[in-house]
């Protein structure tokens, strides 16, 4: 559905555009949150961040940061979807969220593929119901509670340690540690929306200790809303992932300091674009502040947006490049019939022009 | 509109200038002197130096292992780098913009991206899109990937290579390809944890000599410019220039490029069992006419190594400044990102300074010499001005020695290396050398057709910082540099080759990838409606 409005009177493209960059230019800090839209949508953001001095943060960021906070703390060893698919003889499935986080995970993970022989399946705390169609995948424990004080016991047997005798499951445990070295291409896949920094944190660690004598990666899941693209984006703009300002100029990147929440709720913040290209969404905050909305229509939101302009979906109503989850890779998708909508590139390119040009430093 | 430098130094060996005249352009071309032509503006750059712009052959700016490093090291965008005392103001040539920014300072004006991987191609060119001001282009990465393997274990012949090469250049826009440890990702897949010239990759039988044999015959003759682009097995192991000169044997005469040679030119003598081979791999480099080679100079201070030879840099790990790393293994290569700190007081670091000084000055030809740190492996390409110096003076070179463990120096030959480049030396390696490699007959000189791409450095003392921040940069005709600041940031172009296939390819790849992995080939292909930036490639021709 194409339209704009101003509060929640219907509005001309030009006038909704207008407002927005008004708001944004009176704003002492701007952010801008959200961000679930394509490559183009998030280099749009990124760049009229840099122009206004926002702070650019998605909604997805924390599970993003999970991860992160891994990798950037020790390092991680991960593969492809592919590999995983074609190579992975035995798959160590970790916590819930996994098919709500990649949905085509049973076809592409569970099947047998064309190049393996066998290949065993061990799902660590599932959620209810994840592994129902499937009687060949072995599940140990059900408490996600549990899973850094299993992890860390399978670690442990791993490297020929004692454990606890209260850790849950230990007998299962003790079978898996005696399994995991013997897969030829073993891999551990999570999805950092269901599982905390310290379980993920141990099963990479796990994965870098069976690497010492066999082959073991990791296949880290990502959240929806396009949120891997948008990181990739993130990072070749500014250096940085999300949750990057540039109110003083350069990007500076805090997960603490730049996330947009805290920054609306605390009252730092004081406009905000909000973006989710993907479906109709409001934002979490509980604080007010003037919205402009990047989304479908005004029905997601509780009291009317200062702005709001509607956005298609991005490879359904407009050519898009996104982050493809069955090759952890972006990819192009060509649209043929163009809806009768504009992009969230389109629209921030707008508000971009209404704006003063920044005198160039 | 006509514009003239007036009265510079002009280096322009692909056209034999070396001395004082004009240099005329119009509408981004150089063009002749016209007769009583006026100009519609003059620069006066008596007494400066002027070049065409330079072109860096093997720079790692852009792609998905680049970015994954830059996720890996938040801290390193902060980081001024270092470089023996000397701190660039450069906070970190780290993101697009800044590289676009730094590289044309230094009257850079086109770079290669050396190690795209074909399924991360769009990713790729995407960076490099939001890279302004130089054109680009891309070497894609072949060599462990099943599909290949599969061909030479079938022994399906030169046809099959060359249309599956084709269509991967087609599809991943490339400018031509490059092996990385051939077979070592495919086999390290299968726990091998070290993979030379004739180990076999367990799954195909086939080895890393026939991987790279077979690639390197099949470029040659669909008569690509840019021969093979080989990065060697065995990279910074001690002894390991046997490899090289069993891979510079192994080439038989043919085209042939070897990436960041300095990583390769490493003995077993002296007390600590590592030292520089850098001057035997100089003879025999300087005995094969076919061969070209970059150096990957290494210099000291923080940095992180970023390459798709994953099985060395598994190996590397744990020699990781900081301790933390990424070991992906990927579709075919994948990465291994692996930061890392050049020490100055580290015997290991100041050999492999050395053998990389070496390589350029044992070299007798600066054609077949290039101008590498094989950024940000070696160094970040911000350390470039510190090299040119280096190789401009060599009382520089003996002061730098002084500084270093002296045990490290003696095995090495550099001390009693005298030779100093010229400034002519400097433009071949830099410009003329690199535009012929790659087959780009309108850069990298100063004639009229041209493009007007444009370097004028003024001259001083310190050759460091004249190198660093050149006086004017002209882009396609256009000012964007003056006194190292950038004034305009226009958006380049990426440059591909488009050899002719055969047309059972398209249904072969198609089939292959929906028996192999259940998906059309299609996300792979780079689009030009993808890129997000008017007319963003142009094709360079084949050789005849
Ligand atoms: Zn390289």
């Amino acid at each position: 559905m194409a339209g704009a409005w101003i509060r929640d009177k219907p509005a001309t493209l030009e006038a909704a555009t207008k407002e927005a960059a008004k708001l944004l230019q009176a704003s002492r800090m701007p952010l801008i949150a959200g961000l679930g839209t394509d490559v183009a949508g998030a280099r749009a953001a990124i760049a009229l961040a840099q122009q206004i001095g926002a702070v650019i943060d998605h909604m997805h960021s924390a599970a993003l940061l999970r991860d992160l906070d891994v990798m950037r703390e020790s390092g991680m060893m991960i593969t492809t979807p592919n590999e995983a698919r074609l190579r992975g003889d035995l798959l160590l499935l970790v916590g819930a969220g996994l098919v709500e986080t990649w949905p085509e995970i049973s076809a592409r993970l569970f099947e047998k593929s064309s190049v393996l022989n066998s290949r065993r399946i061990v799902w660590l705390c599932p959620s209810n119901g994840n592994t129902e169609a499937h009687s060949d995948i072995e599940t140990i424990g059900n408490n996600p509670r549990n899973l850094p004080v299993m992890l860390a016991a399978l670690r442990a047997r791993c490297a020929g340690h004692a454990v606890r005798n209260d850790t849950p499951d230990l007998r299962k445990i003790d079978a898996l540690a005696s399994e995991l070295p013997q897969a030829r291409f073993g891999v551990a896949v999570w999805s950092a929306a269901e599982n905390d920094a310290l379980t993920i944190e141990m099963l990479c660690g796990l994965v870098k200790d069976l690497n010492a004598t066999t082959r073991f990666s990791g296949l880290p899941l990502a959240p929806g809303n396009d949120a891997a693209a948008v990181q990739q984006v993130s990072g070749w703009m500014t250096g940085f992932p999300v949750r990057t300002g540039f109110g003083r100029g350069d990007p500076e990147h805090d997960p603490w300091r730049f996330d947009g929440v805290r920054l609306v709720d605390t009252g730092e913040a004081d406009c905000a674009l909000w973006i989710s290209a993907y479906h109709p969404m409001a934002p979490p905050w509980k604080r007010e502040v003037p919205i402009i909305a990047l989304t479908n229509g005004l029905d997601c939101f509780d009291r009317p947006p200062a702005v709001a302009i509607s956005v298609g979906q991005p490879g359904t109503d407009h050519d898009s490049v996104e982050y493809l989850a069955a090759t952890g890779t972006l990819a192009f998708s060509r649209v043929t019939s163009r809806a009768n909508v504009m992009s969230v590139a389109d629209a921030i390119g707008g508000i971009a022009a209404t704006l003063p040009v920044p005198s160039p430093c | 509109m006509l514009t003239r430098l007036a009265g510079g130094h002009i280096v322009d060996p692909a056209n034999g200038r070396d001395g004082v005249g004009d240099v005329w352009f119009r509408d981004g071309r150089l063009v002749a002197p016209p007769e009583n032509g006026r100009p519609d503006e003059t620069y006066d750059v008596a007494g400066m130096i002027v070049m065409a712009g330079a072109i860096d052959i093997h720079s790692h700016i852009a792609g998905s292992n680049e970015n994954l490093g830059r996720l890996l090291l938040p801290e390193q965008r902060y980081a001024a780098f270092e470089h023996a005392g000397h701190v660039t103001t450069a906070k970190g040539a780290w993101t697009t913009a800044e590289t676009g920014r730094l590289y044309a300072a230094m009257g850079f004006t086109t770079v290669v991206e050396p190690a795209v991987l074909p399924e991360h191609a769009l990713h790729a060119h995407l960076e490099l899109a939001d890279i302004p001001i130089i054109d680009k282009a891309t070497l894609t990465v072949l060599g462990n990937d099943d599909f290949l393997l599969n061909l030479l274990r079938r022994r399906e012949g030169g046809e099959a290579v060359r249309d599956y090469i084709a269509w991967t250049l087609a599809t991943s826009r490339a400018l031509g390809i490059k092996v990385i440890n051939a077979g070592g990702a495919a086999a390290f897949k299968d726990n091998v944890r070290s993979f030379s010239l004739d180990d076999v990759v367990p799954e195909y039988g086939i080895s890393s000599r026939a991987i790279f044999k077979a690639l390197q015959k099949a470029v040659h003759e669909l008569r690509l410019p840019h021969p093979l682009h080989l990065h060697c097995n065995n990279l910074g192991i001690p002894g390991n220039v046997e490899t090289a000169l069993a891979t510079i044997q192994a080439a038989e005469g043919l085209p042939l490029h070897l990436a960041h040679l300095q990583f390769y030119g490493y003995g077993k003598e002296g007390p600590r069992g590592f030292s520089s081979a850098a001057a035997r791999l100089a003879d025999a480099v300087n005995a094969a006419k076919h061969l070209t080679i970059d150096v990957g100079q290494v210099m000291f201070g923080q940095t992180v190594t970023i390459s798709a030879d994953v099985l060395r840099q598994f190996n590397a790990r744990n020699g990781a400044r900081p301790k933390k790393w990424i070991i992906l293994d990927g579709d075919s290569n994948g990465a291994g990102i692996v930061p890392y700190a050049y020490r100055a007081n580290d015997f290991y670091n100041a050999v492999q300074w050395a053998a990389g000084l070496e390589l350029f000055l044992l070299i007798n030809d600066p054609w077949r010499v290039f101008f590498t740190t094989d950024h940000p492996n070696g160094a970040p390409f911000t350390a470039y001005p510190d090299i040119l110096a280096l190789l401009l003076d060599r009382s520089l070179r003996a002061e730098w020695m002084t500084k270093l463990p002296k045990e490290a120096i003696e095995v090495t030959t550099l001390p009693s290396i005298g030779r100093e480049y010229t400034l002519n030396e400097i433009a071949i390696m830099t410009r003329a050398a690199p535009a012929r490699l790659l087959g780009l007959r309108d850069r990298g000189h100063l004639a009229a057709g041209a493009i007007a791409d444009i370097a004028v450095y003024a001259p001083f003392k310190d050759k460091a910082a004249m190198f660093r921040n050149a006086a004017f940069v002209f882009k396609s005709g256009e000012l964007v540099v003056r006194n190292g600041n950038v004034l305009h940031q226009p958006f380049g172009r990426t440059l591909n080759v488009h050899p002719a296939r055969g047309r059972a390819i398209e249904r072969r790849m198609r089939d292959y990838y929906e028996n192999r992995y259940g998906l059309s080939p299609d996300f792979m292909t780079v689009a030009d409606l993808a890129i997000g930036r008017p007319d963003p490639f142009e094709t360079v021709p084949c050789l005849s």
